[in-house]
């Protein structure tokens, strides 16, 4: 190789390391170091990062947990599952920050995070979908608190410490204390139907090509806002797993009546929209479904919502199992 | 007739009775591998039970899944695994080429391509959604296929790889363009007979019936053309008449199998290779035992498809894969490289 080639070539490669964010350069860097830090524990261990972050890059579940806290978002990861649940405010919000990681883990963009010079880099993805991050490289840009799901019902701690970790936790707990008190109320105005009846629940997660249902116990996406309001889901999963799989499990659909036999009620998840899934609807166009107790005696409810991960969403999904429940109180 | 032929025929006149009675041992097989099928699932239910939910149906859930569930999920494979196997000899027969099989004629890409385009524009949403989408798109390339490629067996089989090409390069980056497109595609292309008892399969079963039934009365002109086309001219057949319906047959067949259940790729390759030998060099035969083994080997992948695994179904498509091969290599080793 030419001397002119091999100088070419070691421009080329201190370019590119300059442009994704890999130099070390303190001009490329946010004034993080300048201010107060503390010690954060997140999922990668104890992280040193600004006391009072001013410019904050999102990812997945920390999304729309950081939108509501009004963080001092620089950059967010595309999430576009959330979007039907978001506020006016929340969804102008979410539609004008930059974009800086697709849908999946493995489509974050390091040039455009690095671009947009955050202080604090909050990754809300599960833990072993964080192998799809370079986070030394992410590392090399501000510090990385990764704060991922782990059950389904732990939306509440994890919104929270995602909102800590922005330095946005007066915001939050405003929120969680409407919440709180919205749930409290409808716990009590069905007081005297929910205690007595024990509780089923099909997802929206099963896989119609498999001939298999979600069905999901209590903790779960479709169960835990309506556990706050004081229905009780029986049953555990036979062989629990990580994270939703200790909750939930996909049993082949003729397992349906061995699920579901013993429910005097049964919920199940629909689109933000009101319409059923698929994946419910092959449940629902079985016979054995229609042989069911619960679906005999007209005790099955539509639950939209069902997958709120911060306070404000869970709102919702509030106002969606007060509607649904409603007859409940009429008979 | 020439001394070739009379001995040919005499030596079918002479195996005549063993290949009936292979046939019916193949049907008595089928029989019972079509029970066995209908008393295996994720709940078990006794025996007796299952012959109950036959024969004196009561409504109960085990009589609902025997007879909602299982039996047109036997009925399914019955149907596919032999409408793939005769498509599968046909082509073979048709191209002269051992290693043709109905996909070639681009109707799996045709299927996949517009099961793409119909999750893009949202027209193939859910199981009547897709189904007429795959069966749109398979058909629409086999014509396609056919138009370009139907004066000589090379130009079709280049001209189904080439539009194979085409479709499942397009198809692929609009699926990486479009993630809710990808998940769509994802769950239908890996072949299954799971959950399609609620399916509208009325219309792809009988087509699929009423093409098997074709391609018995097209086998003995076919078995004329197995001989080369100058051959099949001075016997007197319709080489261009009978290489059309031939090519309307593979396509009916292999997109309404495709349509319903997903590529199925292994059974068209394979079963022909598995029957050539006790067939003889008969066309017939071929492609009456093609009809008997098809269904056995699907309805024995898709029993395994369902026990294999503790923690659920794996795709008929990955089973026929897996058993697909080593019968291939047994076959070969059997029979010698000539028997292909």
């Amino acid at each position: 190789m030419s001397l002119r080639r091999s100088s070419a070539l070691v421009g080329a490669v201190a370019l590119a390391l300059t442009v994704t964010g890999c130099g070390s350069s303190d001009g490329d860097k946010a004034d993080s170091g300048k201010g107060e830090t503390r010690v954060f524990a997140a999922d990668n261990g104890k992280i040193k990062i600004p006391a009072d972050p001013k410019r904050v890059v999102a990812t997945g579940y920390a999304v729309p947990a950081m939108i509501e806290a009004e963080a001092p978002l620089v950059g967010i990861s595309s999430w576009k599952r959330g979007e039907p649940m978001m506020s006016k405010k929340d969804l102008a919000t979410y539609k004008k920050l930059p974009k800086v990681a697709g849908e999946a883990a493995s489509e974050t963009n390091y040039e455009a995070v690095a671009e947009a010079k955050p202080d604090l880099i909050v990754i809300g993805v599960p833990a072993p979908v964080l192998g799809d991050i370079d986070v030394k490289r992410l590392e090399s840009i501000a510090p990385v608190v990764a704060i991922g799901p782990t059950v389904p019902s732990a939306w509440r701690e994890l919104s929270r410490k995602q909102a800590d970790a922005a330095g946005s936790l007066k915001t939050f707990d405003a929120v969680k204390d409407k919440y709180e008190a919205k749930a409290a109320g409808l716990a009590k105005k069905y007081k005297k139907v929910l205690p007595g009846l024990k509780f089923g629940h099909v997802g929206a997660y099963g896989e119609v090509a498999k001939g298999t249902f979600q069905r999901e116990f209590g903790r779960s996406w479709g169960t835990n806002i309506a556990e706050d309001v004081g229905a009780t889901y029986y049953g555990k999963v036979k062989k629990p797993g990580p994270g939703s799989r200790a909750v939930s499990e996909y049993p082949s659909l003729e397992e349906l009546p061995a699920s579901l036999r013993e429910a005097d009620a049964i919920t199940y998840s629909v689109n933000a929209d009101g319409s059923v899934p698929p994946s419910v609807k092959y449940v629902m166009d079985s016979k054995l479904w229609k042989n069911l107790p619960a679906v005999k005696a007209k005790k099955t409810f539509p639950l939209r919502y069902t997958e709120a991960a911060t306070y404000g969403q869970a709102m919702q999904t509030l106002d969606a199992i007060d509607t649904s429940f409603a007859p409940l109180l009429k008979r | 007739m020439t001394a070739g032929g009379r001995t040919a025929e005499a030596a079918g006149t002479r195996r005549a009775v063993p290949r009936a009675a292979l046939l019916a041992g193949g049907l008595v097989l089928l029989a019972a591998v079509a029970v066995v099928s209908i008393g295996v699932g994720a709940r078990s239910i006794p025996p007796a039970e299952v012959v109950r939910a036959l024969l004196h149906f009561r409504g109960t859930d085990d009589h609902v899944i025997v007879r909602d569930v299982r039996a047109p999920r036997a009925l399914l494979a019955v149907a596919v695994g032999a409408a793939l196997a005769v498509a599968g000899a046909l082509i073979q027969t048709l191209a002269r080429n051992p290693l043709a099989e109905p996909g070639i004629l681009g109707v799996t890409a045709g299927a996949g391509f517009a099961i793409t385009l119909g999750s893009g524009v949202g027209l193939a949403a859910g199981q009547t959604g897709q189904l007429g989408c795959a069966l749109a798109g398979s058909v629409l390339a086999a014509l396609l296929v056919a138009a370009v490629g139907r004066r000589s067996p090379l130009r079709l089989v280049l001209t189904g790889v080439a539009l194979t090409a085409v479709l499942n390069g397009v198809a692929l980056g609009m699926r990486m363009m479009l993630p809710d497109v990808f998940d769509a595609y994802r769950f239908w292309s890996v072949g299954s007979l799971a959950a399609r008892e609620q399916a509208p399969l009325a219309l792809p079963l009988a087509a699929i019936g009423v093409s098997l039934a074709g391609a018995l009365l097209l086998s003995r002109a076919l078995n004329a053309l197995a001989l080369g086309e100058n051959v099949a001219h001075a016997l007197g057949a319709g080489v261009g008449r009978v290489r059309g319906a031939a090519l309307v047959l593979i396509t009916v067949l292999s997109g309404a199998a495709t349509a319903v259940a997903g590529p199925i790729l292994f059974v068209g390759l394979m079963v022909p290779h598995l029957v050539r030998k006790p067939a003889a060099g008969s066309v017939p035969w071929l492609i009456l035992y093609s009809m008997v083994l098809g269904p056995v080997l699907l309805l024995i992948a898709d029993m395994g498809s369902r026990v294999l695994l503790p923690t659920g179904e794996v795709p008929v498509a990955i089973v026929t894969a897996f058993l697909g091969g080593p019968m291939l290599i047994w076959a070969v080793r059997r029979h010698g490289a000539g028997a292909l």
